[in-house]
């Protein structure tokens, strides 16, 4: 149901999650997500991210939190257009950095 | 196109949500409706599963779960119901979605997604089952 990706770019550790997050596969991302505040900066590749629910905006903002709280920096790219319905529905979208592609995100944040 | 209908019972058991997804994206690609609505179904009726197993039978008992999806015109039905305690999801107040990163409560989403993204919402408590009605405009 789901497939995770780590791929180091320079200083960016991006993580490509592939297929859907719902309550059933999110605890994969969480557990996959629980070392990402010593990483610093993490970008989490939705592109190939066909569906998100709750259960999967909860794994999403608790990393942010975890990540911010250490001191480093989480954003998203990629997203479809449903998915990217959500994100703006529960107000992640002014609380998250969101960019269109992977490679817009690695220029702004390198 | 003539009215398609969807109709399935589960029990409240959560590893049942894969297959109920499975089977609701099977239906959405047979009756030709668009990625927007498809999407939209598709997450209510996961929400809504989700917390009648976690919270509607705090006891432990078993029940049961009944989806039924209809296409009418330009709008799709569901109505989806449980004999889980009785609870009305829609009374609850919307989340404060102000606020930083740290400040955001985790979790408490699903409904409001799920009101926010359907044309119609209606709840009701019929025998001893909890029944909630949707519409979504089938515009993509």
């Amino acid at each position: 149901m789901i497939h995770i990706d780590r791929i180091v770019e320079g200083t960016i550790v991006v993580t490509a999650v592939k297929g859907r997050l719902d309550s059933s596969s999110s605890p994969k991302l969480e557990e996959f997500l629980a070392g990402a505040p010593n990483e610093g900066t993490i970008l989490l590749d939705f592109a190939e991210l066909t569906y998100i629910s709750s259960a999967g905006l909860r794994v999403v903002l608790k990393a942010t939190k975890l990540v911010r709280g250490a001191g480093g920096t989480l954003a998203v790219c990629g997203l479809v257009p449903q998915v990217h319905e959500v994100f703006d529905v529960s107000g992640f979208s002014s609380l998250i950095p969101i960019h269109t592609s992977r490679e817009a995100a690695l220029a702004t944040m390198t | 196109m003539t009215d398609i209908e969807f109709d399935l019972r589960l029990p409240n058991d959560v590893t049942q949500l894969d297959r109920l997804s499975t089977r609701i994206e099977a239906y959405a690609r047979a009756a030709g409706i668009a990625a927007k609505p498809a999407y939209r179904l598709q997450l209510a009726v996961d929400e809504f599963f989700n917390n009648a197993v976690d919270y509607g039978y705090p006891d432990g008992r078993a029940g049961e779960i009944a989806i039924h999806v209809r296409r009418a015109g330009d709008r799709l039905e569901l109505v989806f119901s449980d004999d889980g305690d009785p609870f009305d999801p829609f009374a609850a107040p919307a989340p404060d979605l102000a606020g930083t990163v740290e400040e955001r409560p985790i979790g408490g989403l699903g409904v409001h997604l799920v009101r926010t993204l359907c044309d119609s919402f209606a709840y009701a408590r019929e025998g001893n089952r909890n029944v909630k009605r949707l519409t979504f405009s089938l515009a993509a």
